[in-house]
């Protein structure tokens, strides 16, 4: 489903990006790990179009993805979620999702349809607040949410766009055990109908979810393969997990 | 202090008052002061669509004067030529209120497509600057139109535009035709920022970055409300031009558009009756206060008013931060 190949970028002397390729498959949760600066939210940059490769190629769905500018990629079913939440402050978590919603249906320059009285994008949305747990607070304001249910309403304006291909950026990032795995349990749902490129520093979640796993370190995947096979490859503990683990699973 | 419940009846008491006004001031004797009511109704137009920008984009457009200008000259130089008998791009002049009202919108919105499709390249400070730019040379563009008065602009020989039905030459019916403009105008903004696209714009104000990846191109609908908002300043122009009869390029002087600035930040920015009360509240000022200096006899204010008139505004714009709005309503939640 998505396809990248060689794909480098570099700002100045720092390679962010180095000749990385990458396959993730229809239907799978692939999880990119690596340390931190190793370049995992430069390449879902890449990938959604906040960013422009040096060069390489990324195709996706069949298509030349770099060919197709940033604002129409989610049109086309690829949608990223950001590390930092990026909320519309004073919009109703509602509202988050009603323009979302309203951008998908291309609906931006209704002029006179008027925003709320759409009864058909209210329940839309409202379904979808009750899948990711926001029902109780539909109507107040983004800002005033708590750290944990902004980043819940995050992945709630990522999943309104109908993903083909869910791009998350540490979805799990600041949110509390309970939430944590309330998300787990609603991405495992989404297992096999909608396809996820999963950035993520919970191993334990990471470990849980995906189907295949990518290591990347200082720009440069390092390797693919089954979570069993990435637990036990070398290369991954030493330059990921630290040699302190390695030592650790060496003496046990 | 009122709250936002009440706005509608605020709205219908401002509009009652609009409408009896001329009676008003001719029953007072004063009834010179219904060419300042019309320039205040005009102004408005004006003001409310910069607000559409300002307040509801967050874009500080600081060169809105120059489609006030565009549509003005619009009218004067219809107005010329059909004066001279003369033709101006093949076409010949005219005074027709169908053709030349819209023609105005329509070249000012062409305008500020052409504007705004360069200047929505830019963000922030840059955007003031180039919006600035492009409408101080609007300005000198006038200047050099020799042909139209160059510096000294023309006059409107023939008076006003013609309409079948009603005669704008008439004082009183040219305030009530001013009048049912602005109503419209008003009313259409009204609705189109609490639109969808109206939604969109207020998430570009807060969260610009954001739009790409939920898909949308902020560029474009930038550049829809700034069109818009073009016509409306050009709409507000062809009027002016039509109440003084005058059309010069000063119009167009960036101070003009620093004038709208302060009218909408002065009532409120994202609130569009704001605006309206800023500009009530500027013509007022602008009007009495050099009587009153003279009536004080303190002739040295009356010539420098602008000296206690911007304190004023300071002092308004620092205690209530939405302006006159704020003063008047409390926000809701």
């Amino acid at each position: 489903m998505l396809d990248i190949k060689n794909l480098s970028k570099s700002f100045g002397a720092l390679q962010a990006t180095e000749n990385v390729s990458l396959t993730v498959n229809e239907g799978t949760i692939h999880a990119l790990i690596g340390p931190n600066g190793a370049g995992k939210t430069t390449l879902i940059s890449q990938i959604s179009g906040y960013l422009t490769p040096d060069s390489g190629s990324i195709t996706f769905d069949g298509r030349d993805l770099l060919a197709l500018p940033a604002h129409k990629r989610p049109h086309a079913g690829l949608v990223r979620s950001f590390q930092i939440t990026s909320v519309i402050p004073e919009f109703t978590v509602r509202d988050n999702v009603g323009l979302v919603l309203q951008s998908l249906d291309n609906q931006v320059f209704q002029v006179f349809a008027k925003a709320g009285s759409d009864q058909a994008e209210r329940a839309k949305a409202d379904a979808i607040l009750e899948r990711t747990g926001l029902a109780d607070e539909a109507d107040s304001r983004a800002e005033n949410l708590a750290h944990g249910q902004k980043r819940q309403l995050e992945i709630a304006m990522a999943l309104a766009a109908d993903p083909k291909l869910l791009l998350l950026d540490e979805p799990m990032a600041g949110m509390g055990v309970e939430e944590s795995r309330n998300l787990t349990t609603l991405l495992t749902s989404l297992r096999g109908t909608t396809t996820m490129l999963l950035v993520e520093h919970d191993m334990d979640v990471v470990f849980s979810l995906a189907d295949r796993i990518s290591v990347l370190v200082y720009g440069k995947i390092i390797a693919t393969d089954t979570p069993q096979a990435i637990r036990a490859n070398r290369d991954v503990q030493e330059a990921y997990l630290g040699t302190h683990e390695l030592h650790q699973e060496d003496s046990a | 202090m009122l709250s936002e419940k009440h706005l509608p009846a605020f709205y219908a008491l401002g509009a009652l008052l609009l409408v009896v006004l001329p009676w008003i001031l001719t029953a007072a004797n004063s009834s010179y002061l219904i060419s300042t009511a019309t320039r205040l109704v005009i102004f408005a137009i004006g003001a409310v669509s910069l607000d559409l920008l300002i307040g509801y984009t967050g874009l500080v457009s600081f060169g809105h004067a120059a489609f006030f200008g565009v549509g003005a000259y619009v009218v004067g130089i219809l107005a010329f030529h059909n004066f001279e008998d003369t033709t101006v791009l093949g076409f010949d002049g005219t005074l027709t209120g169908l053709i030349v009202l819209p023609l105005a919108i329509v070249i000012s919105a062409l305008f500020a497509l052409i504007i705004g499709a360069l200047a929505l390249r830019t963000k922030g400070v840059y955007f003031i600057m180039i919006t600035l730019s492009f409408g101080q040379m609007l300005f000198f563009l006038f200047v050099s139109l020799e042909a139209y008065g160059g510096d000294d602009g023309m006059m409107m020989f023939e008076g006003r535009n013609v309409l079948p039905v009603i005669d704008l030459n008439d004082r009183i019916t040219f305030y009530y035709f001013c009048l049912a403009i602005f109503a419209a105008f008003f009313a259409f903004c009204h609705r189109l920022v609490r639109s969808k696209f109206g939604r969109v714009l207020a998430a570009i104000r807060q969260n610009e970055d954001r739009m790409t990846s939920i898909g949308i191109r902020p560029y474009s609908a930038k550049l829809l409300i700034f069109v818009i908002a073009g016509a409306g300043a050009g709409l507000a122009g062809a009027l002016m031009a039509n109440h003084t009869e005058f059309v010069s390029p000063g119009l167009t002087h960036w101070t003009k558009s620093g004038d709208l600035m302060i009218v909408v930040i002065l009532g409120g920015i994202g609130t569009l009756i704001g605006p309206v009360m800023g500009a009530f509240v500027f013509l007022l000022l602008e009007e009495f206060l050099p009587i009153i200096f003279h009536e004080l006899g303190m002739d040295l204010l009356k010539e420098h008013w602008r000296v206690v008139f911007g304190p004023i505004l300071i002092l308004i714009v620092l205690f209530a931060k939405t302006g006159l709005y704020g003063l008047i309503f409390r926000k809701n939640g």
